[in-house]
């Protein structure tokens, strides 16, 4: 398995141990990840609020590298697969926008072809007949007794036409590889909602509240931690947890996983090798349930 | 007492015109059993005409002559030829209100062709004009909101008549059950129509004939109940509208055998044929085993549009294809059958949206009617495609003003509170402690069930006496009849009910409308009296609620322009 | 055999709501609305619901299935049937009155909020206004909103955050804000950018997902932004985050973290910048905060080329 790498800003910024847990568990599974060094931000739906066009040429530039490349696409982050996703179903259904953002890509050298290459969040490639195969070859520390609750994030799940779960409303991808890991899902109804990243400037309170609801589910349905596959959706769980009125008031905490984290976990890796002790929320009760 | 200057009850298209036209100067409330952007005019799809002539030169001689010829000549011609006129203004003040037309590449409201019209005049919105015309309105509405006050989810009852005047209604809230009598100086009815008495209807369940028979018990007759019109595309089965602007587009109405069988029976306007001729050649084709796999179905082919085509001009067309029957229009034909769509018949009124109660055109002082519910007639025996918007927004207009005149010469009259209230109280009561055994539901899918059987397409003496038979019978049974719902709030089981008793009624008047009607003409054909009657019956039906049951009187048919002549296609 | 978990209320009999199960034989077409009809009429007749033109036009019959909002006569029941079940309840962020009737009010009165009705440029010429193809484009998707309250019941800001206009109102706000014929463009794209305005979407979707026409509220919302900032209404956390981003993108091909947010507050935003320390101090201590030297993108100059030719 050889994938084009789209990391996402936030991987090199904010959350530096989503990049770091994403190649360990490569390294872990034998996937071999080529970093797309010259992609641009992804827009993450903000840029195409200022200009909708100059969001879908940077993600048509982004998926022609992929393209040259020979390479399916993968993601670490929800925000950047569904936003791609945007692009991809934007570009290819109006023959007429697709030549013009081909005019503006053209002379810097990329031309996007489209249905040439495959664009998956990794939790989709691990989903893979082959991915959960993998997984099952390779699982070293099995994760018994850890009840994880996954939090999808909102853009790999709708609009549902673009999403690469096969039941949207219901999916079930993230647990089942939960389960081959060993560890115990836990299915509460926030699982699908909204974080409130997008408008933690906007509106902070309104922010907050989503956030400490989805966490107070996961926490009252049983759940050890929230494994997530976006960044943005780790921000607003773990690094502004703190702050959520709602968590306060109830006194109580859980900690936030990345996806690549836990797969990683169960392959062996310590804790300490995945950035964890750069989380907000600290994850040392973790150990514990796995010692 | 609730009191306003005027009342207008039904908020569809008709309706909030007319709230639009008085509410300056004048207290006005408008009355719905539903939310007003529920109402039944946003189901009209395929377009409104006038003689705008922005796709092809027209005029409003044209048009009145298509109109009257279409309605078979039962049209009053002074009425349609002042309506005719006013089109044109009335697309161009929607316009101005902000409704969303279809244009051309020029820039213009684009129009296209309909069934009967001699030249493209439909004025579209896509395939949603009624919707957006409805959402247009509703928008003004809500710009006027201190002036016209909403009163939605209320349920009219009866109408209180003194003698020769209105002087108000007796409504209830539908969320509460509370009774409250409306007292008025004038009374707008915009009810609609009633096509929910047959089983295979292109009507919303709302539309059960309560403003038309609220008039009849007042003493108002109804106006040529008999002639129904029978849309030739409703989805098989469930009779949802499939705009005729499918073939105004250029569809194909196909049978079992793969021909456009429209040939033998409208050969010069084929799929455009006014639509009582089309859904006649439809049944004859389906009664002669012609269907498509034997069965009640004609095919409506539109793949040869192509998809651009449809997503421009039928998009909503396509997804209820997709969504109700799983046929996609671009690669599959559509399955239609006869649909009962419009009530041609309803209140009398004159040109001017008064209301009158005679062949002599005695007013009922105070009581206006328009849209669907009344009948003017400006569509005579059969409706052509587009003409109904037109109706609902120019008589809207017209009620409006007529009401908004006589409202500022007159002071409310005293009203018998307790008296009204207690009548609409008592049946209240009266339903809720019979204890019988039958089920409302049955009488309701049998009363459908004979009207479609005996009652539609084709009719004929035996069977509309069956009908007939049978409609009284169950009348008889809705008196043993067992509600479960007992409570106050928000009981639609109830207004169900009372919807049911309209219908009821209402069936017994198609029906023996259609009986004493012996001849065909439009939207009512008789395979025993196969030839239209002018000698006899070039008048309009007067049906009067008497002690003995129901009289038919007749008024005279306004002719000017055009004298009866043979209609072909 | 369909068993339908709906759930039941009844103030005048009891103050709590509690589900009752119905069980029906379900043909292939039956649309949910038709076994809701048929629920009704042949085994409970107290059952209440709203609904009309059963032909998805009128907008009355929205209800939740299996805790989504859908238009109940546009779906066939065997298609939404989860294991044989399927669970009715009444749309989300509205007051039951009754079973799965809602209290609109609160719905309309943020429409009202909205102006929803056009506010001509000029006084009306004596034909039509020239409208052509492509500006009617522009408001057709709008124009299909039957207003059903679909996108109202499933928001997620509506959830927490009763202030905010929803979906419903802000898209039938950009039907007058991109109506070539409204005079009140600017006027209309302030109001909308004010707190509970277009900036408070979290783009979550969930109103794209549940519209039963073209609607799609989400989209028109980001319209509205990309006329707002287009008309210079930059003065608000929302516009100047939006601002910060694409410029970040264009000068390195990323997002610089450590910028966006103090420039989406705004540089003299002094209580602003003070919400943002204990975050940012919290960040800092487990070395967490993005790098302080932000590297830009291989093959940046692309990029920058990109944004030369489509954004001035």
């Amino acid at each position: 398995m050889k994938f084009a790498l789209f990391t996402g800003c936030v991987a090199k910024g904010a959350t530096r141990e989503l990049m770091l847990s994403t190649m360990k568990s490569a390294e872990g599974l034998g996937i071999e990840f080529i970093e797309m060094k010259s992609a641009a931000c992804c827009g993450a739906g903000v840029v195409s609020e200022k200009n909708p066009l100059l969001a879908d040429a940077l993600n048509a530039r982004s998926i022609a590298i992929a393209e040259e490349q020979d390479l399916d696409l993968v993601t670490i982050c929800s925000t950047c697969q569904g936003i791609l996703k945007k692009t991809e179903s934007h570009v290819d259904s109006d023959p007429a926008y697709k030549e013009k953002v081909n005019n503006v890509l053209e002379e810097g050298g990329h031309h996007y072809a489209g249905g040439k290459i495959k664009i998956q969040h990794f939790a989709n490639v691990l989903g893979t007949e082959e991915g959960l195969k993998l997984l099952r070859d390779k699982v070293k520390r099995p994760l018994t007794g850890l009840k994880t609750a996954a939090f999808y994030g909102c853009y790999v799940l709708r609009p549902s036409g673009l999403s690469l779960y096969e039941d949207p409303d219901n999916p079930t991808g993230m647990e089942e590889i939960f389960e081959i890991l060993g560890a115990t899902p836990v299915y509460y109804d926030s699982r699908t909602k909204c974080c409130g990243f997008p408008i933690i400037m906007m509106n902070k309170n309104a922010s907050h509240d989503m956030a400490g609801n989805a966490l107070i589910d996961a926490i009252d349905s049983g759940a050890d931690c929230v494994v997530t596959g976006c960044p943005l959706c780790h921000l607003s769980l773990d690094a502004y947890q703190p702050e959520i009125d709602r968590m306060n008031k109830k006194g109580c905490s859980i900690p936030i996983l990345h996806l690549p984290q836990l797969v990683a976990l169960a392959l062996g890796y310590s804790p300490q090798e995945l950035g964890m002790d750069k989380h907000i929320i600290s994850t040392t009760r973790l150990d514990e349930i796995l010692a | 007492m609730i009191k306003h200057d005027i009342v207008i009850v039904g908020s569809g298209l008709a309706g909030m015109r007319a709230a639009l036209e008085v509410c300056e100067g004048l207290d006005v409330a408008i009355l719905s059993k539903v939310y007003p952007t529920r109402s039944h005019s946003g189901a009209a799809q395929g377009g409104i005409a006038a003689s705008l002539g922005n796709s092809e030169p027209d005029s409003w001689e044209e048009h009145l002559y298509d109109t009257v010829k279409g309605g078979d000549f039962l049209n009053d011609q002074d009425a349609v030829e002042e309506y005719v006129k006013a089109a044109p203004r009335v697309i161009y003040e929607l316009e101005h209100f902000g409704c969303v037309f279809s244009r051309t590449p020029d820039g213009k409201i684009a129009q296209r062709s309909f069934g009967g019209h001699s030249k493209p005049r439909a004025c579209f919105s896509a395939d949603r004009t009624g919707h957006a015309i409805l959402h247009a309105l509703h928008e003004q509405l809500l710009k006027r909101s201190k002036s016209i006050k909403i009163y939605s989810e209320w349920y009219m009852h009866s109408l209180v008549l003194d003698g020769d005047r209105c002087n108000g209604i007796v409504v209830s809230d539908i969320r509460t059950g509370a009774v409250e009598v409306m007292q008025a100086r004038a009374v707008i009815f915009a009810t609609g129509g009633y096509g929910r008495v047959f089983n295979i209807t292109s009507n919303a369940f709302a539309s059960t004939a309560d403003g038309v028979m609220a008039a009849f018990r007042a003493g108002i007759p109804l106006e040529d109940a008999e002639f129904v019109q029978y849309h030739p595309s409703g989805l098989y089965r469930q009779g949802i509208l499939f705009s005729e602007a499918a073939r105004g587009e250029g569809g194909y109405l196909l049978n079992g055998e793969g021909e456009r069988f429209m040939e033998k029976y409208a050969p010069s306007r084929m799929e455009l044929a006014p639509r009582d001729i089309v859904a006649r050649a439809e049944q004859s084709e389906m009664d002669a085993g012609r269907g498509v796999d034997g069965k009640d179905i004609i095919h409506l082919d539109l793949r040869h549009l192509g998809e651009a085509r449809i997503m421009e001009r039928l998009p909503q067309i396509r997804q209820l294809g997709i969504d109700f029957i799983g046929v996609d229009c671009v690669k599959d034909p559509l399955p239609i059958q006869p649909t009962a769509h419009y009530s041609m018949g309803g209140i009398p009124t004159d040109k001017f949206g008064q209301v009158i109660t005679d062949a002599e055109g005695t007013h009922v002082k105070g009581f206006f009617a328009a849209g669907e519910c009344s009948c003017v007639s400006v569509h005579g025996a059969n409706r052509l495609g587009t003409n109904s918007l037109l109706e609902a927004v120019v008589f809207g207009e017209r009620a409006g003003k007529s009401a908004f005149e006589y409202a500022k010469t007159v002071d409310h009259a005293p009203v018998n509170e307790s008296h009204e209230k207690t009548k609409v109280l008592e049946q209240f009561e009266g339903i809720f402690q019979q204890n019988g055994d039958e089920s409302y539901n049955d009488i309701r899918n049998q009363m459908k069930k004979v009207m479609t059987e005996n009652c539609s397409v084709f009719r004929e003496e035996k069977q509309l006496k069956t009908c007939i038979e049978t409609i009284e019978k169950l009348q008889e049974k809705f008196k043993n009849g067992k509600i479960t719902d007992k409570g106050k709030l928000f009981n639609t089981e109830i207004y169900e009910i009372l919807e049911l008793e309209n219908m009821l009624a209402m069936a017994e008047i198609i029906a023996k409308g259609a009986l004493d009607r012996k001849e065909s003409r439009g939207g009512h054909y008789r395979i025993d009296y196969p030839k239209r009657d002018d000698k006899n019956f070039l008048k309009h039906s007067l049906a009067y609620k008497t002690d003995d049951g129901i009289e038919i009187k007749h008024k005279p048919v306004v002719i000017t322009k055009h004298q009866p002549a043979e209609r072909t296609y | 055999m369909i068993t339908f978990k709906i759930k039941r209320y009844n103030p005048e009999k009891q103050a709590e709501p509690y589900f009752e199960d119905f069980k029906l034989d379900v043909q292939e077409d039956l649309t949910l609305l038709d076994c809701m009809n048929k629920i009704k009429w042949t085994l409970d007749g107290s059952l209440t619901y709203r609904m009309s033109c059963r032909s998805a036009i009128c907008g009355s019959c929205a209800v939740k299935v299996n805790g989504h909002a859908t238009l109940a006569c546009q779906r066939q029941a065997a298609h939404l049937a989860k294991d044989d079940t399927i669970v009715l309840e009444p749309l989300g962020n509205m007051k039951p009155i009754k079973d799965l009737a809602v209290d609109f009010k609160p719905f309309w009165d943020k429409i009202d909020k909205v102006k929803p009705y056009l506010q001509p440029k000029q006084k009306a010429p004596e034909k039509e206004r020239v409208q052509s193809p492509e500006q009617f484009k522009l408001i057709d998707d709008s124009s299909t909103c039957i207003m059903c309250g679909a996108c109202h019941s499933d928001c997620n800001v509506l959830e927490v955050d009763e202030n905010f206009l929803g979906p419903a109102a802000l898209a039938k706000a950009q039907r007058f804000v991109q109506d070539s014929r409204d005079g009140k463009t600017l006027e209309r794209v302030k109001n909308l950018s004010k707190p509970g305005g277009i900036w408070d979407c979290t783009h979550c979707g969930e109103c794209v997902e549940r519209c039963p026409k073209p609607a799609r509220p989400f989209d028109r919302i980001k319209e509205i932004m990309t006329v707002a900032l287009e008309q210079g209404v930059t003065n608000n956390n929302g516009a100047r985050h939006a601002l910060s981003f694409a410029k970040s993108v264009k000068s390195s091909g990323r997002l610089n973290e450590n910028i966006i947010p103090v420039e989406s507050v705004g540089f003299f935003n002094f209580k602003g910048l003070f919400d943002l320390l204990p975050v940012g101090l919290r960040m800092f201590f487990k070395g967490k905060n993005p790098p302080i030297l932000h590297k830009s993108i291989d093959e940046v100059e692309d990029v920058k080329r990109i944004y030369m030719e489509l954004d001035e």
